[in-house]
């Protein structure tokens, strides 16, 4: 491993995970969708405290999301992981698209999500938590072996009472390189804005640009095995702070609840937009905006 | 790997080119429901509000709108008397909802109050009769019309 590699990945997370009204959630994903024309460029890492005989690793991954149209946003991942006296390697990327079936606000908005993932068994972002908890102490080199090619599906459904935002997510994946069945997870996360009213000036550390609540998210099993047994399972509150107008830091420390849960999974990010970016590659490509 | 991403890469890009080529024309359908077009906007006594509704309004809706509200690209007008004849519950609907059909996002993400103030910014765009008389001439960014129950009358909850 390269000292300076981690180095770099760490700063990249911390450098770029949070934006505007962005949602503090992790792995949560409520029904808002990135503006039309937006551009989101994110880098967040998820570090690991490890339970005896794991080791601990910080996994930063790098999230470019574009609005395509209201109802449609497309999300790309790279990712790669830096394990404690082991070494740093990219562990693959993630390709997601989310859709929203309905045009209008409902008492409960739907969205459907469907993400194709290319990656190894080094992988440890954990953006979902699925299936059966594993138990592993090989290391980088022998897991970036394992190839998988995964499918996953969400149905993410999610409601906004006054100011909060209640989400739910379903979460079916499926691994196409090795016969696994299929894996089953939820996530759930519940958070408001500290403020109602926003003020008339310009300012940072405004109760208008903090968020907060908490997120909850698991495995379930799979068809060889439905159920909570061997399953992990964490509790996190979640933070976000809009630091600028473009601009979001996002933390979250999760707690593991059972026995096969990590002790905690730290996640922190930084996420930065560009509005109007499709517009601007329209006028290069000679469209009208 | 890289030749799927690239392809990736490619067909994103062109969809975005694609999705970001259409001028605004106003949408019948888009019309708030008369429940809805009736609410009083909670703020109509708080004036001061409509600062917050201003920085609000340049961070969320001037990419589109303008810094001044008078429309770019295919984005309404909001100096436009079919506009401002809108009730407050209408804007207030429009800014919940969006119009998914012609590219308006929905903006329920923020807090109910925060799009009222919204609401109370765009009251503050009324253009001055004469001046509004000019600008009624078809234009292509002309708002949409709305033909709620409440449309073309005076607002009540201004």
């Amino acid at each position: 491993m390269r000292p300076y590699v981690s180095i770099l990945l760490l700063i990249s997370g911390l450098v770029l995970a949070a934006s505007g009204q962005e949602r503090p959630y992790f792995v949560t994903y409520d029904h808002h969708l990135e503006e039309p024309g937006n551009l989101e460029i994110a880098a967040a890492s998820t570090v690991r405290v490890p339970r005896e005989g794991q080791r601990a690793y910080i996994a930063p991954w790098l999230e470019i999301e574009y609005g395509i149209t209201s109802r449609w946003t497309t999300e790309l991942y790279l990712e790669g992981i830096s394990t404690k006296d082991d070494s740093t390697i990219s562990t693959g990327w993630r390709l997601e698209n989310r859709f929203r079936p309905l045009k209008r606000e409902h008492w409960i908005n739907p969205i459907l999500y469907f993400e194709y993932e290319s990656i190894n068994e080094a992988s440890g972002i954990a953006k979902e938590i699925v299936g059966n908890a594993e138990i592993s102490d090989e290391s980088n080199a022998e897991l970036r072996r394992v190839h998988a090619h995964e499918l996953e599906t969400k149905l993410i459904l999610s409601s906004t009472v006054h100011d909060w935002n209640i989400s739910e997510n379903f979460i079916v994946e499926k691994n196409l390189s090795e016969d696994e069945g299929f894996e089953f997870g939820y996530a759930f996360g519940v958070y408001r804005p500290l403020s109602s009213l926003a003020s008339g000036h310009a300012c940072r550390f405004c109760r208008e640009n903090f968020a907060a609540g908490f997120e909850m998210y698991g495995g379930l099993g799979s068809t060889n095995g439905f159920g909570l047994k061997d399953t992990a399972h964490y509790f996190a509150p979640v933070l976000a702070w809009q630091v600028s107008e473009n601009s979001t830091l996002r933390f979250s420390p999760g707690i593991g609840l059972t026995d096969v849960s990590a002790p905690a999974l730290i996640r922190f990010g930084y996420s930065y937009e560009i509005h109007g970016f499709g517009q601007k590659v329209a006028r290069l490509f000679g469209g009208h905006s | 790997m890289s030749r799927t991403l690239i392809a990736c890469f490619v067909l994103t890009a062109a969809t975005l080119a694609h999705s970001q080529s259409t001028a605004y024309h106003q949408d019948p359908k888009w019309q708030a429901p008369s429940e809805a077009a009736a609410k009083p906007n909670p703020l109509r006594d708080h004036p001061d509000a409509a600062a917050g509704g201003q920085k609000l309004f340049r961070r969320h809706c001037a990419e589109c709108h303008g810094d001044e509200g008078r429309g770019l690209k295919k984005a309404a007008d909001f100096h436009l008397p079919a506009v401002q004849q809108q009730t407050d519950g209408t804007l207030f609907w429009k800014i919940t909802n969006g119009n998914p059909d012609r590219g308006m996002p929905s903006f329920s993400r923020l807090p109910e109050l925060q799009r009222w103030q919204i609401v109370l910014h765009l009251r503050t765009l009324a253009s001055p009769p004469a001046e509004a008389g000019k600008e009624t001439k078809p234009d292509s960014r002309e708002a949409p019309n709305d033909k709620s129950p409440t449309n073309g009358q005076p607002d009540k909850n201004k």
